[in-house]
């Protein structure tokens, strides 16, 4: 059975954080709650609820039509449509007895065979269960989100021993393939997998802290990506996720963890922390938490807390050289003398003996608590990745050194010589049986991780490389800085075209970074126009031209899989593949107006194209001309591959995957299917495009913005320089115009743009700051 | 003995119909800096500097300064000559006129600076450092602070050091050590030695104001942890006037090879009474303030070494009768010819010259900027101004000392072995010459400032400062038929400028030591670019000007700009291909091989 229709339980922030996902992998959902006391509308608590989801940033509904899948109702009335319902998730308050009861209603009135979850992050599933059915059990299970749904990758599942295996066959695909969540398999234990490390983590980095009497900036310094995790660290991922959490989960994790695991010994009462949140200080969303904005006397000062005496006092910024050093590794982050290498000593010393003694307690293997931490805390690398890396053999025997107990798991890592190794072209794991088995990735799976491994690249340069990705398709993979495009990334794009013209049959532009492409290197661009080199940046505006047009035309399949950013140049490497094959989570945009210039290699001309009109649109060279420039001139970046398609960066056609491991194996099965479709490559289009009269009609628009004060002195020449290529310069709606032609207008008025001084003053404020300059 | 006659019509070519600096005068607070008024000042520096400082340059450099018992005393004349200098009010010309100043631009003080180094540069060290601590104290100081010791500074009457160096450091100031405890009324003292501190004792003023960089308690290591402190010599009492006598003595005075009349001192802060100037552990960007303009007066010295050796050369030169010109006696009534009449001989004057000349028309425009960045109305005008001073500061302060340095070493060449001995006062400009090349950071230091933070700053936005204005006009001018031969070497040479900078930024990401292998080089590549664009400028307006009673000087530019273009712009080529060959032939030799 397929699950073709879900409902979801409780319309708070994660039930319908879960809801939206699966509305955004366009399955039906029925959203219910409880009918409030008085209520005129019974379902509004749903109702509230998916307005709330609609107007919510980071957004969690990849489009607003995927609202539209999403049917509020109640648990009073609406409980005869569980019917046709495939999977129900239950995603109440935490009280065994609440959801107990719910289950029972639900027992009627489900369809036979149907599912039932519960996104419990404290209970266990055999407590959920007691007094009720078999019939029940066998098809319950554990569903634990992480918040937000659509952007945290982890889902664990949690079996119990009555459920039956499909059931957790049938939810592990969905939950991989449909919502393209990272799947964990955990053990019916405390805090399942991710919470049990994650929080024994936090426990022991502020332990840790406190006895070692770092201020919160060296802590955070230590703790956020010296460690390899996110750059919040320990008390600013605090105030980020609510101070008032802590006592919560400290409380569960203590009441339901024996009284000789590690954390019911590390953890105790911390004053200061009962102090701030009866105060009001719980973090970001209350008056601030261990750093706040103090904006006494209408300024902006950033403070931190003293955590021996609470005293506020301005922040200051951490001098450890171990923070620095830690470059070179953890292993010299924590052999480092200063306070901040004690500091990770302590902190990693523990939290990863702890990790290497719950195996298999919480998981059957290693590689499932690494993808927890990794997916569910955003860890660079897990806890046993994180051992490995400084050398197995290497940290136990400084354990030993300092009296510490050696889990007998870790223990015989460190004789095997790590928990992981390539053997035969393949990742393979220690196993707790002492042998090591190969990392099986599900079928549709393939990474170019796994690639690198077993093969060495066709061509490579300092900025991209090419792939051998098997049945005669290549993969071109980025691998620049933030993968910003330069000359080298397109010298070696030029050379990959040209060798799978000779010698293969297909190729994928994809790469495993956290951003497909941020655009060309405008740190180059600046220096080059800094030192008035213009030839250099019209070159490089050429080169990318004929890059691009060579890709378009080329006569095998060149399929873009982009995940992340694809912006500026990014973009215009999607618009010329012959097909995409994009990430759910893909922020697609032409954003050089943020920079003073406008996009110069073809961009432009693709948004003209693609804003054609069809049959039913309105006739005349006008409008798509004028839906490109809007697109353009606002910078606007759709915020996933489905909004990109209504913003005409991607083809209804082009296809969309929501599990990033997945992108690859199906952007190589499009390339492939085109390839036996027989596959042409595109004509080249005849554009009519309105000339002077319609720039002078694009002016007026911009215009009025300026006089409103929505666009400013540089918007307006910047806007002018696009309405110029856009309109067909010099055109004649009567005569047909080549796309070379339009290309060659993007490549002057780049041209004119990059010798503006308000231009130059953008490109630095964006490199300097990150944030555009609006000038 | 050298002679001196300031460089007037040079000098207000380059002001006023190089730079415009008559236009000077519609900014905001240079009301009174007219044309006329300028031109007036300019001369009497020009006298002051010829009629009494240049007379008592060699004596002072004979009789050097004299120490006993923790008193300084400079050699004779020299306290006489400072009493006149301060009664002309010197001291306070760029000085704001709320202190008694006459709040006349940088750049006339500039021209001011190159006189006295022409005619005195020990001399010129006294007043040089009180400028340094009243521009410290101008934009750090507390308002108190600056009520009791700028108007001081201004009038001469006190003047001023800077006490960075200690024996164990010199360009790493992170390593200081002299303490500074805080004191229960606001006050601190200071422990610890001080070396090398020009004017820190002397008799020529009633109180000496130290600006004193030192740690306190609980700075933290390094460069972050130094505060800056103001120590006079004496405590000033409540009327203002110097009181009781603070613990800071001079130990000693250094033995050194030039500008011996300067006293270079020992100074021993005994638990010295001090006060802090600017925000506690922010010292160093305190000071950089004062160092920005200490390094580009000390080009300024250059530039007036220079000008001393091209005066000294020409009139031997002119004087000294040495066999005959290769083609034949020009002057056969005479037992021989000059020696001005030999190639050789010409080609160190001119090559003194063309390059003084240029060095002149950069300084001053950079001096210029330098004033536009402080009184322009238009605040991006003022940064864009501030950017070009930042970038060509090193520059300035590098490419004006070695200058200085060669040129007085060519002096010494063109009198022969009476260039040798000291009564001519030649050699002793080689002498007082090299010290310039070292303080205020040695010449390599602001190659690497040049390449290491300049280049870098806003993403390279110091560069197109310079770039863009220059290129653009050299891209102009090659378009004029008759201003080819001065636009076409410029543009090949500032082609190669764009090539190396570009070339910099690449290699210099990858591995930092190809930037320092690259520093000095690149710097001077970039001076000669600069003097290029100057050299078409002046070539430009010489060549509108070539009727009428002033026609020999415009001549003679354009001779000098051709001589420029042919014989000492090629050296970019050198220049940069020595830099683009990379680190690899300076690295390659381990340290225990040297």
């Amino acid at each position: 059975m397929t699950i073709k229709k879900a409902c979801v339980v409780g319309a708070g922030v994660m039930g319908s954080g879960i809801a939206a996902q699966i509305a955004n992998a366009g399955v039906p959902v029925l959203l219910l709650d409880i009918v409030p006391k008085d209520a005129a509308d019974s379902s509004v608590i749903a109702k509230a609820s998916i307005d709330k989801l609609l107007k919510a940033d980071p957004a969690p509904l990849m489009s607003k039509s995927a609202a539209k899948l999403i049917a509020p109702g109640n648990i009073e009335d609406d409980l005869e449509q569980l019917a046709d319902i495939d999977w129900i998730v239950e995603a109440i308050i935490e009280r065994v007895d609440l959801k107990q009861d719910l289950y029972r209603k639900l027992e009627g009135k489900r369809k036979k065979g149907s599912i039932v979850s519960s996104n419990t992050s404290t209970i266990p599933l055999a407590q959920l269960i007691v007094g009720l059915p078999d019939s029940f059990a066998q098809d319950f299970c554990i569903t634990h989100f992480f918040n937000p749904p659509r952007y945290m990758r982890l889902l664990e599942v949690v079996g119990g021993s009555k459920t039956r295996p499909e059931a957790i066959q049938q939810i592990t695909e969905f939950g991989d393939i449909m919502l393209g969540k990272t799947i964990v398999h955990a053990k019916d234990t405390p805090g399942f997998v991710a919470n049990r490390i994650g929080v024994y983590w936090m426990q022991a980095a502020v332990t840790a802290a406190l006895d070692l009497g770092l201020t919160v900036e060296e802590a955070d310094a230590i703790m956020g990506r010296p460690i390899g995790a996110p750059k919040t660290g320990i008390f600013g991922l605090l105030d980020l996720v609510g101070l008032d959490l802590m006592p919560h989960v400290d409380l569960s994790m203590a009441a339901s963890l024996k009284a000789d695991d590690p954390y019911v010994k590390l953890r105790r009462d911390w004053p200061l922390l009962t102090k701030m949140i009866a105060e009001g200080y719980t973090g970001r969303k209350g008056k601030g938490g261990f750093y706040r904005l103090n904006t006494d006397g209408g300024g902006r000062v950033k403070e931190s807390i003293d955590l021996k005496t609470g005293a506020y006092a301005t922040s200051r910024e951490a001098r450890l050289d171990s923070a620095d050093a830690a470059k070179g590794g953890l292993k010299v982050l924590v052999s480092h003398q200063d306070r901040g290498g004690q500091y990770a000593w302590s902190v990693l010393s523990r939290l990863l003996t702890y990790a290497a003694s719950l195996v298999p307690e919480i998981a059957d293997n290693i590689v499932e608590v690494d993808q927890a931490m990794k997916t569910g805390f955003n860890f660079k690398r897990g806890p046993f990745e994180m051992i490995d890396q400084m050398g197995a053999a290497w940290f136990v025997e400084r354990l030993r050194s300092e009296k510490i107990d050696v889990p007998a798991f870790l223990d015989s890592a460190a004789k095997a010589g790590g928990f992981y190794k390539v053997e035969g072209g393949k990742l393979n794991y220690l196993g707790t049986d002492g042998a090591y088995h190969p990392v099986e990735r599900a079928d549709g799976v393939l990474l170019l991780s796994d690639i690198k491994l077993i093969s060495k690249p066709i061509l490579k340069n300092i900025s991209a490389s090419l792939w051998d990705i098997g049945d005669g398709v290549a993969c071109l993979e980025f691998h620049s800085k933030m993968n910003a495009l330069d000359s080298d990334s397109l010298g070696l794009m030029k050379q990959a075209l040209d060798h799978v013209g000779k010698k293969m049959k297909a190729l994928v532009i994809h790469n495993e970074a956290e951003n497909f492409s941020v655009g060309a290197n405008v740190g180059l661009a600046l220096f080059a126009a800094n030192v008035g080199l213009w030839p250099m940046i019209d070159d490089l505006i050429g080169q990318g031209q004929a890059v691009m047009k060579a890709m378009k035309y080329a006569p095998f399949p060149v399929v873009a899989a982009p995940s992340g950013m694809a912006l500026g140049g990014g973009c215009e490497t999607v618009l010329h593949a012959s097909a995409v094959q994009a990430h759910a989570e893909t922020y697609i945009g032409l954003v050089e107006v943020g920079v003073g210039v406008i996009p110069g290699w073809g961009g432009c001309k693709e948004m003209l194209i693609r804003a054609q009109p069809g049959p039913k649109d309105p006739k005349g060279p006008m409008p798509p001309v004028a839906v490109a420039f809007e697109t353009i001139s606002l910078a606007k970046v759709a915020k996933s591959a489905a909004e990109a398609k209504e913003l005409k960066f991607l083809r209804t056609s082009d296809g969309i995957t929501m599990n990033r491991d997945r992108l690859l194996a199906d952007a190589k099965a499009r390339a492939l299917k085109m390839l036996a479709d027989g596959y042409q490559p595109p004509k080249p289009a005849e554009l009519r495009l309105p000339g002077p009269t319609g720039k002078t009609g694009l002016n007026l628009v911009v215009h009025g913005f300026a006089l409103q004060g929505k666009a400013l002195a540089h918007d307006v020449t910047v806007s002018d320089a696009l309405a110029e290529v856009l309109s067909g310069g010099k055109a004649d709606h009567t005569e047909i115009m080549t796309e070379d032609q339009v290309m060659k207008l993007e490549r002057a008025a780049f041209m004119k743009l990059v010798k503006t001084e308000p231009t130059l003053a953008r490109m630095e404020h964006m490199l300097t700051t990150g944030k555009p300059l609006r000038n | 003995m050298p002679t001196y006659t300031a460089p007037l019509d040079d000098m207000r070519f380059v002001l006023f119909e190089l730079l415009g600096a008559d236009k000077l005068a519609e900014l905001p607070g240079f009301g009174d800096a007219t044309q006329d008024v300028v031109e007036a000042v300019l001369e009497e520096a020009g006298k002051f500097a010829a009629n009494e400082l240049q007379p008592i340059n060699h004596s002072g450099d004979e009789e050097g300064c004299h120490y006993e018992n923790g008193t300084v005393t400079t050699p004779k004349g020299f306290k006489e000559a400072y009493a006149k200098f301060i009664e002309g009010g010197w001291t306070g010309l760029p000085c704001d006129p709320e202190f008694g100043g006459q709040g006349l631009p940088k750049v006339v003080n500039f021209a001011v600076e190159e006189m006295i180094c022409s005619a005195n540069l020990s001399f010129g060290m006294y007043p040089g450092l009180s400028n340094g601590a009243y521009n410290a104290l101008a934009l750090h100081g507390t308002s108190e602070q600056k009520a009791t010791y700028l108007p001081k500074l201004v009038a001469g009457t006190w003047s001023g050091t800077m006490c960075l160096t200690e024996p164990h450091c010199g360009t790493d100031l992170g390593l200081i050590k002299t303490r500074a405890e805080p004191d229960a009324d606001g006050s601190y003292k200071i422990t610890g030695t001080k070396i090398f501190i020009s004017a820190g004792e002397h008799d020529l003023t009633d109180n000496i104001v130290h600006l004193v960089l030192a740690r306190l308690p609980d700075a933290p290591a390094g460069i972050r942890g130094i505060s800056l402190f103001v120590c006079p010599k004496f405590i000033p009492n409540t009327s203002g006037e110097a009181g009781p006598r603070n613990a800071v003595r001079c130990g000693s005075i250094e033995h050194k090879m030039g500008i011996k009349a300067s006293a270079t001192c020992v100074m021993n802060f005994d638990g010295a009474t001090a006060w802090l100037v600017g925000q506690p552990n922010k010292g160093m960007s305190a000071m950089f303030t004062m160092m920005n303009a200490a390094r580009l007066a000390v080009g300024m010295q250059g530039l007036g070494i220079a000008e001393a050796a091209y005066q000294g050369a020409v009139m031997y030169a002119k004087d000294r009768l040495q066999m005959r010109a290769l083609s034949g006696a020009k002057f056969p009534d005479k037992p021989a010819d000059p020696i001005i009449v030999h190639p050789d001989v010409r080609r160190m004057l001119l090559t003194m010259r063309a390059l003084t000349e240029g060095c002149r028309a950069v300084s001053y425009w950079v001096g210029m900027e330098l004033d536009i960045s402080r009184h322009h109305p238009d605040e991006k005008r003022r940064q864009e101004a501030d950017d070009l001073v930042a970038l060509l500061t090193p520059v300035v302060k590098a490419f004006l000392t070695d200058h200085g340095f060669h040129a007085a070493n060519l002096g010494v060449q063109v009198f022969g072995g009476h260039g040798y001995i000291r009564e001519w006062g030649m050699e002793q400009l080689v002498r007082d010459a090299r010290i310039t090349q070292i303080y205020e950071g040695t010449n390599g230091i602001q190659g690497l400032d040049l390449v290491g933070r300049k280049l870098s700053l806003g993403m390279g936005r110091l560069l197109r400062r310079f770039f863009h204005p220059v290129g653009a006009y050299l891209e102009a001018a090659a378009e004029k038929p008759e201003m080819v031969e001065f636009a076409l070497p410029s543009m090949k040479a500032f082609a190669k400028l764009q090539q190396a900078t570009a070339w910099l930024a690449q290699a210099g990401l990858k591995n930092p030591e190809e930037a320092g292998a690259a520093a000095t080089d690149y710097l001077r590549l970039f001076a000669l670019v600069a003097l290029a664009y100057m050299w078409c400028r002046m070539a430009e307006i010489a060549l509108r000007k070539q009727a009428g009673e002033k026609a020999p000087f415009y001549e003679a530019k354009l001779v000098c700009a051709r001589f420029f273009m042919t014989r000492l712009l090629p050296e970019t080529n050198t220049l940069f291909a020595t830099l683009t060959s990379g680190s690899q032939t300076l690295m390659a030799l381990p340290a225990e091989a040297f």
